[in-house]
């Protein structure tokens, strides 16, 4: 069932910026994107990083709709540079606020990087976000002139996309996990793809055999499923999913194999063994 | 960090919401008179901007400045943005800036 998937964690690893946990073939948009070993970089406006949530005081943990910031991107004109032996700062002005940025110059490559840098130039920026005593500051890796200045339209437009993209995915996330989080009390993240796409999506999928088996195990790692110790007869799956019994059956019986389900009380009777 | 001052992403059809206020528009120079120029926006209309030293025409050129009135804004700062912007995007951009995701901007 795996040996036709194309396995991104391990072709791609080493890389920080790709997904680093493999999921089952169901689109890897869906997984949680709450795992701490996934670093995502967020093409964010000033404005979302003031009204960012902060998780601890302590640390630089920030939240924007529900996904962790790490790396950020901004697109914005430089202001009040201020050049020392060590490092640069100045301040990002993108039209929705103002954020002070440093960059630390250590080598020749990081000093060529921001010698052309000048007050009134718009600039792409990629950098890591800070909190301190409630001042948030941008550590910046990367700064470049911008060229073509549709790249300004086109970030905020990747910010507007980004932030539709993750509050939909929190409202999936929400309707079905509630019931799930209210049982796990600590937020260690769960293995698997812990939000299990709801119904209504099932019609996006098509009907081919290894999708039949996700639907099966989606279903099965409902709260409703679980809340049974019996677990859930093989008609009522077939009638909720609304498949034939024979492929339901070749469905389960390679989901037993795998060891992903497992039957209860009779050979009738399946449990995930995810969410058990 | 100070936000309080943000410049709205404005075409023609939203300045006058903004009257009095610092905001940021995008015209292709059309007509030059002196200080005065008068350009084409991004949503076809007629935009009168004060202000602006000698820039080619039919070049782009993002403005930021006082929205004097319905129709005028007096520059303080302006970027050359080129002959090869694309002005629909810009003004979806300033739409929604405007309209549904005004939250993620002002």
């Amino acid at each position: 069932m795996y040996g036709s998937q194309f396995d991104g964690g391990a072709a791609f690893s080493g890389g920080g910026f790709m997904p680093s946990q493999t999921t089952q073939a169901a689109d890897p948009s869906f997984s949680s994107s709450k795992n701490r070993e996934i670093q995502s970089l967020l093409p964010l406006t000033v404005k979302q990083i003031k009204e960012a949530f902060l998780l601890s005081d302590d640390k630089s943990n920030f939240t924007i709709d529900g996904v962790d910031v790490n790396n950020v991107t901004l697109v914005g004109m430089v202001c009040n540079r201020t050049g020392r032996i060590t490092d640069v700062t100045f301040i990002l002005d993108d039209g929705t606020g103002r954020i002070e940025c440093n960059k630390w110059v250590q080598e020749l490559v990081d000093s060529n990087e921001v010698e052309g840098i000048l007050d009134g130039m718009y600039v792409r920026i990629h950098g890591h976000l800070k909190g301190f005593m409630g001042k948030r500051t941008l550590n910046v890796f990367s700064i470049r002139p911008i060229t073509d200045f549709n790249e300004i339209a086109s970030h905020f437009i990747d910010c507007i996309y980004v932030h539709l993209y993750n509050t939909r995915l929190r409202k999936l996330q929400g309707g079905v996990t509630t019931q799930q989080q209210m049982a796990n009390s600590t937020s260690t993240p769960m293995k698997g793809s812990p939000a299990a796409p709801p119904h209504q999506f099932s019609g996006q999928y098509n009907v081919g055999q290894k999708n039949i088996e996700q639907m099966v195990l989606d279903f099965l790692q409902l709260p409703s499923s679980n809340a049974d110790e019996k677990g859930v007869h093989c008609d009522v799956i077939a009638r909720q999913l609304r498949v034939s019994m024979d492929k339901l059956m070749s469905s389960i019986q390679n989901l037993v194999e795998e060891g992903l389900i497992y039957s209860t009380t009779d050979d009738f009777h399946f449990k995930s063994t995810i969410n058990g | 960090m100070d936000t309080s001052s943000p410049t709205v992403f404005v075409n023609p059809e939203l300045l006058p919401m903004y009257v009095g206020r610092k905001v940021r528009a995008v015209v292709q120079v059309t007509q030059s008179d002196g200080e005065i120029k008068t350009g084409k926006s991004t949503d076809e209309r007629q935009l009168i901007i004060k202000g602006l030293p000698q820039v080619p025409l039919m070049t782009h050129v993002g403005v930021i400045g006082i929205a004097e009135s319905e129709q005028s804004l007096h520059a303080e700062t302006w970027t050359n943005f080129g002959n090869t912007f694309d002005t629909q995007s810009y003004n979806q951009v300033c739409q929604l800036a405007n309209g549904e995701f005004k939250g993620l901007f002002l």
